[in-house]
């Protein structure tokens, strides 16, 4: 994994060779497309008899029995079915209806930030390059962008930025979004800014530029940066044999060139942070929980938004598990109370961490820049904090305690150097005196 | 102290037994009132709710245990549990013990001697259809003597604490378990710390449970109640195919065994804390040093000859 900073390039380079892991050559983290891990869970549920799947199936309402009856919750669907249910899990994403349903208020913000996802293609890396199964992560003011490989030619966009450059990016042609992502890896921020007012600009006249157009402004860039054609820099000219001989120098800090993308996979999200303010309905929303993105919204420049919900779904079902052992009623708070006891800080100390480091990363603020470069830099050198920061990428052991400590500590550091860097500034005149101030 | 409010509460609807007649729709009203305070989870009766699970996983587990010794070599299926099992909840309140033995697969009867707890319990297992094993009855356990019903396991949690005569209650619940069943009984200790925690803090001083709630004598320690069945022979049966060995019948535990440790296959005493950071009840470890100054459970045997 290689994340960097799109101002000062202070990089961070992780490796799975490097935390002690048992099996190294297994890697520190899977990528997994949803769509395989639900056809996997789709099969895995139809070896369950006791399961039984509702789908192409609306929740129409939910309305509580009367107080003689319990008070269950009575989930009308709108096939006319009304299930009454002991426990209602509200596994139902950001605009959860369950959460409505019990009541449960939640705080949060909207970043005024677009995530824009894709499938890209690519010509799978050169024999002198090693495979395609390094992560890519380049933290622009406008958002992060982060390259996630999923076999050697296709890999995984996901690209944080302002709403009015995600709306001009998707509206372009493929070809021309292609060429702004092989360049959003490559070019200095502000060439990069010049670009996405060039593309605007021509959207707005009528004439939206075409991928030899962008081709063109992406040269001519390269050349004002005096970036050579054949460092791995350079995207304007695309080698047609680029992955045979010696590849360029920088080639391995950088992902390979998107060719094209694959049609029908890009799509936007608003990004936002969102936490309820509880897991357990009460009163008059009683036997219901949340988990996953009902519970919680996070911006997704950690990865963690699928992983968190998993820790979720298995706390809970070992807490299910532990009260049927008791006899006790699983729809009862007494049940439900520990997964909320487990899970509620954890998740919260997470996506305070991540949140710190999206406002950190998206300031172009000059001490802030500053000490951010520093503080990739110090990280570099600090092989416990990255074990922990990989540890959590991968959630390779989601009941890690330091997995969050990690991710608040990278954003601590940070925001600590941010704010002292004045008088760092003074006393040690450099970055080698404040590395060694951090020691 | 929760448990002193539980006390309390139980007391106060004891008090306000209403009078028997056909039931109404404001009897209706009144009694889920009623019910939603004894199955307020986070109310009055949290404590209760909390401790609930830690009793019923002593009494799984005892009888687990018991089973996998006697059936030693036999197949792990020999080793039901509850399920199947005659169980009797002597003082079911509002029924928390009683369902969750219930869910455990015991044909489970809880009675109460307080006619507006009963119709609670009753109340709130009708809303749940996983319950059919399940009934309750308003009476004494005095009373249940005179049918020749008896049960695998009989259970009676925070109730000898308010009983007039705890030896005689002590016989009554004795007698309704089966040759061979299980006793389980939970209540709070005579010690300077259940004193200090139940009467002194919790009365006098926070004046958070009315004077009165719990008399400090009639607080059973637990080497109490093993000498209890050390000297306790199950009497004649009314069954008389137990008759002819009623002289033969041994105590429950071994008279010459220390009340303090008594035999481990005929009983034990376990100590029911609080633990405050996580708050949750927690079981203590077998011989825990103090453990049982305040809230314990505990098991005996009947013998089966
Ligand atoms: C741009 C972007 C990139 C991301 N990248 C990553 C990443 O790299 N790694 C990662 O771990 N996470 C990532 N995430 C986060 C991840 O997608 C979510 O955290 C995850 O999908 C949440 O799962 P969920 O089951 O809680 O909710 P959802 O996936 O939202 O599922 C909710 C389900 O409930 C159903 N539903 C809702 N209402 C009803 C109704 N009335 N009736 C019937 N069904 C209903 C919906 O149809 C849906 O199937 C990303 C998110 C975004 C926006």
């Amino acid at each position: 994994m290689q994340v960097w900073d799109g101002i000062s390039d202070a990089r961070l380079t992780f490796s799975a060779s490097e935390i002690g892991l048992e099996r190294p050559q297994e890697g520190m983290a899977r990528l997994t497309e949803n769509l395989n891990l639900q056809r996997g869970l789709l099969r895995h549920l139809e070896k369950l008899p006791e399961v039984q799947l509702i789908d192409k199936t609306k929740v129409q309402s939910i309305i509580r029995d009367t107080e003689e009856r319990g008070g269950w919750p009575l989930v009308h669907l709108d096939n006319g079915r009304v299930l009454r249910a002991r426990l209602l899990v509200g596994a139902d994403g950001f605009n959860s209806p369950v959460r409505s349903y019990a009541q449960i208020s939640s705080f949060g913000w909207s970043y005024d930030t677009q995530g824009i996802v894709a499938t890209m293609v690519h010509p799978p890396r050169g024999a002198f390059q090693g495979p395609n199964t390094t992560c890519y992560q380049r933290f622009l003011p406008t958002g992060p962008i982060a390259f996630l490989p999923l076999s050697p030619t296709v890999s995984s966009l996901v690209w944080s930025t302002r709403p009015h450059i995600a709306s001009a990016l998707t509206a372009s042609d493929p070809d021309v979004f292609a060429s702004m992502i092989n360049a959003a890896f490559r070019l200095p921020e502000l060439s990069l800014r010049y670009l996405y007012n060039r593309i605007i600009e021509a959207q707005a006249n009528g004439t939206p530029l075409t991928h030899a157009e962008i081709q063109q402004e992406i040269l001519w860039r390269e050349q004002s940066h005096s970036i050579d054609h054949n460092s791995a820099y350079a995207s304007a000219v695309i080698q047609p044999n680029a992955d045979v001989g010696v590849p360029a120098a920088d080639s391995e800090s950088l992902p390979p060139l998107v060719t094209s993308l694959q049609p029908g996979t890009v799509a936007t999200f608003p990004l936002r942070f969102n936490h309820t303010d509880s897991y357990i309905g009460e009163g008059q929303g009683s036997r219901t929980v949340l988990v996953g993105d009902a519970a919680h919204t996070v911006h997704p420049l950690a990865g963690q938004g699928l992983n968190l919900g998993i820790a979720d779904v298995e706390c809970l079902a070992r807490c299910i598990d532990d009260a049927l052992q008791k006899g006790g009623d699983v729809g009862s708070y007494t049940a439900l109370l520990p997964y909320a006891q487990e899970r509620y800080l954890e998740n919260h100390t997470l996506m305070s961490a991540i949140d710190k480091l999206h406002k950190l990363y998206t300031s172009t603020l000059e001490p802030v820049v500053w000490a951010r470069s520093v503080g990739v830099e110090v990280l570099n050198e600090f092989d416990s904090i990255k074990a922990a920061l990989m540890m959590t990428a991968g959630a390779r052991d989601h009941k890690l305690n330091n997995a969050a400590a990690g991710w608040n500590m990278a954003a601590k550091g940070v925001e600590g150097l941010a704010a002292g860097v004045n008088a760092a500034k003074l006393l040690s005149g450099g970055i080698g005196g404040m590395i060694g101030m951090g020691l | 102290m929760g448990l002193t409010n539980v006390v309390r509460a139980m007391h106060r609807q004891v008090h306000s037994a209403v009078s028997r007649g056909t039931v109404n729709a404001a009897e209706i009203a009144h009694f889920s009132r009623l019910s939603s305070q004894w199955w307020d989870e986070q109310g009055e009766f949290a404590f209760l709710h909390k401790m609930n699970p830690v009793r019923v996983q002593f009494i799984r587990e005892k009888l687990l245990e018991v089973a996998r010794e006697e059936h030693e070599g036999e197949d792990a299926l020999s080793s039901k549990g509850l399920h199947g099992l005659d169980v009797l909840d002597v003082g079911c309140g509002g029924g928390l013990l009683s369902e969750s033995l219930a869910r455990l697969g015991a044909n489970t009867l809880g009675i109460d001697a307080s006619e507006s707890n009963v119709k609670i319990a009753k109340l709130h297992a009708s809303a749940d259809p996983k319950l059919e094993r399940l009934s309750y009855v308003n009476t004494a356990a005095e009373s249940l003597l005179e049918s020749p019903k008896r049960y695998d396991v009989v259970c009676s949690m925070e109730v000898l604490e308010h009983v007039d005569n705890p030896a005689s209650f002590l016989s009554t619940c004795a007698e309704l378990v089966k040759p061979g069943g299980h006793l389980f009984l939970s209540t709070i200790s005579r010690s300077p710390l259940a004193y200090f925690l139940t009467i002194f803090l919790a009365e006098d001083l926070l004046r958070k449970v009315s004077r009165g709630t719990h008399t400090y004598s009639k607080f059973i320690k637990p080497t109490e109640l093993v000498a209890f069945f050390q000297k306790h022979h199950s009497s004649a049966s009314a069954d008389p195919q137990y008759l002819e060995h009623a002289t033969l019948s041994r105590p429950w535990i071994s008279p010459q065994a220390s009340s303090v440790s008594p035999p481990r296959k005929e009983a034990e005493v376990r100590g029911l804390i609080y633990h405050p950071l996580q708050s949750k009840w927690l079981l203590a470890p077998r011989d825990a040093w103090g453990a049982t100054d305040c809230n314990y459970i505990f098991w005996t045997r009947k013998p089966s000859e």
